[in-house]
């Protein structure tokens, strides 16, 4: 005789199930050999306690996500990755301590990642990932957390000697510093670009030129192909309204709007750098796997992004008048060759 | 009094790329139009989507220029980003700026796109009297119609638009600059068609001005 299982092994089970990647009620059922209407209700109560959420596959199918709680997105990342992340972020956080200092979060994840792409380290299987501020672990950081060392490291003496150069090295440095200089570290042209349109625009005074500058260098670098032509679309609308808006009125008048907007852009273009970055890690090349994770969010940023490019676009319209602009000799000679083009197809 | 005009996008496109004593025919003619303006000028909300792509387009048209000066073995065809026509014109910008430091382009390009979005808007805020069909508005059945004689979507919707509009009001002019599938042969053939297909809905069709057929 069969024996029946127990609720809670029902849902260890899904949860199991779970671990690797997100799937329908369908797919669980088969799994965990229970009936539709078990796994949905066991579904339901997981729900409830914050161990799993919904989301949305492409063909509109109600699929089920692991919540980790600890990765960005709650990708999942194995138990073995989670002991040696823990391990690394309890021996940097110690080694801050040795100092007397208390890492922030920047510290913590700009370390961890000093140390995870250092050909010396042996943990360059670690996933890290580009994100808002640039390169971090896939593991979120957490300095405020009691992390044990759970493994011993096969380099675990270099290991120390890479923390201590970094802490060594950074810890007279402002977060932003820190951040900056792993951009240029790392030589990614947009983040690179997105420090200096943030710096430009903190003087009280703006300096016209140089900030079209940045945006140029912006306009040229920002990526165009495949996933990116939504992202080259709103960044060119941001630069070309603000380009737009320096013609009738002063650009320092509309501070908080602009710098809002660059800001819901920024989380945009961050957030497909995101997908874009843990894509290229095979175990995460399967696009419609990782659209389960990131393609909600992807949407809710360009959603918010095309928000806020619309109101900044409105009062660029709203300042809009008939005065006289001229266009330079070299643009007139553009704009010949380009008599007769009408975009049409 | 002066009959209204539907104006179609490719006729804002080149009054927009205006330039006195310097333009072609064609932009001489959607400009004097514009600027001699009698009767109302009414536009549909399918015209406006296909100006803010048209924007968008000639940014794409600027920053493939733009990779190709950088470096030169970019290929601007490999890629799905311009169209057969876009590429010809950007081209001709490639190879009268390849010497031009990348820096410098930019500037250019960026200045002599946004002028011509703020004629676009300009002509949008201040020269519009009427806008028309918003976009869900338009009826598919009768876009699959016009589809039957002509290919590109947006041009579709937009003669859907106007078709719609005309069984609403006396007779408006439909003013374009389409050479092609709106020439008053074009048109003609395509009144025919509607006659011979669908003589039961009785569509009235406005009254073509195509600038490029006029004197």
């Amino acid at each position: 005789m069969a024996v029946r299982k127990t609720a809670e092994q029902i849902k260890d089970e899904i949860l199991a199930s779970l671990k690797e990647e997100p799937l329908s009620i369908e797919q669980l059922r088969k799994k965990v050999e229970s009936n539709w209407s078990t796994t949905s209700s066991y579904l339901e109560e997981l729900k409830k306690e914050g161990k799993v959420k919904e989301v949305i596959s492409a063909d509109k199918a109600k699929i089920y996500q692991r919540i980790f709680g600890d990765t960005y997105f709650d990708i999942p990342i194995t138990d073995l990755e989670r002991k040696k992340f823990r391990t690394l972020f309890s021996m940097i956080i110690k080694m801050y301590k040795k100092g007397s200092q208390i890492p922030n979060k920047t510290q913590l994840a700009k370390a961890a990642v000093r140390v995870i792409n250092s050909s010396e380290s042996g943990l360059s299987e670690l996933p890290t990932v580009w994100y808002l501020y640039g390169m971090i672990p896939l593991m979120i950081v957490d300095p405020s957390q009691d992390y044990q060392e759970e493994i011993v490291f096969e380099h675990n003496q270099k290991i120390k000697g890479i923390i201590k150069i970094f802490i060594k090295s950074s810890c007279d440095k402002k977060t932003k510093q820190i951040q900056k200089e792993q951009h240029i570290e790392y030589d990614d042209k947009l983040y690179q670009l997105a420090d200096k349109f943030l710096e430009l625009t903190e003087n009280n005074l703006w300096n016209k030129d140089k900030i079209f500058e940045v945006l140029n260098e912006f306009f040229i670098v920002c990526p165009i192909s495949g996933e990116f032509k939504d992202v080259f679309i709103l960044t060119e609308r941001f630069i070309s309204t603000i380009r737009k808006l320096s013609y009738f009125d002063k650009l320092e008048n509309h501070r908080t709007k602009i710098l809002l907007t660059f800001d819901a852009l920024w989380k945009f273009i961050a957030t497909c750098k995101f997908y874009e970055t843990i894509s290229l890690k095979r175990r995460f090349s399967n696009k419609s796997i990782l659209d389960l994770y990131l393609g909600g969010a992807i949407s809710f940023r360009k959603e918010c992004a095309e928000e806020s490019l619309s109101d900044l676009y409105s009062i660029y319209l709203s300042k809009l008048d008939n005065r006289k602009l001229e266009l330079s000799p070299d643009a007139e000679k553009v704009r010949e060759i380009m008599q007769g083009w009408t975009g049409e197809d | 009094m002066d009959k209204e005009s539907f104006i179609d996008t490719n006729v804002i496109v080149h009054y927009a790329n205006y330039q006195e004593d310097k333009s072609i025919d064609i932009l001489n003619k959607c400009y004097s139009y514009v600027i001699n303006k009698k009767g109302k000028f009414i536009i549909c909300y399918m015209v406006i989507k296909e100006l803010y792509r048209v924007m968008g387009q000639l940014s794409i048209i600027h920053k493939e220029v733009l990779m190709k000066v950088k470096n030169n073995n970019h290929s601007m065809k490999n890629n799905n980003n311009l169209s057969e026509k876009d590429l010809a014109f950007a081209e001709k910008i490639y190879s009268t700026y390849k010497q031009t430091e990348v820096k410098k382009l930019t500037e250019i390009l960026s200045s002599e796109r946004e002028i011509f979005e703020i004629s676009i808007e300009r002509f949008l805020k201040t020269q519009v009297d009427e806008k028309v069909i918003p976009i869900e508005q338009i009826q598919t059945e009768l876009v699959n119609k016009i589809h039957d004689i002509i290919l590109n979507h947006a041009d579709c919707k937009i003669l859907a638009s106007a078709l719609q509009l005309q069984k609403t009001r006396g007779l408006f002019l439909f003013v374009t600059a389409d050479g092609k599938d709106l020439a008053p042969n074009h048109y003609d053939f395509l009144i025919d068609h509607f006659k011979i297909n669908y003589p039961r809905e009785k569509y009235i069709f406005p009254e073509l001005l195509n600038l490029m057929f006029t004197k």
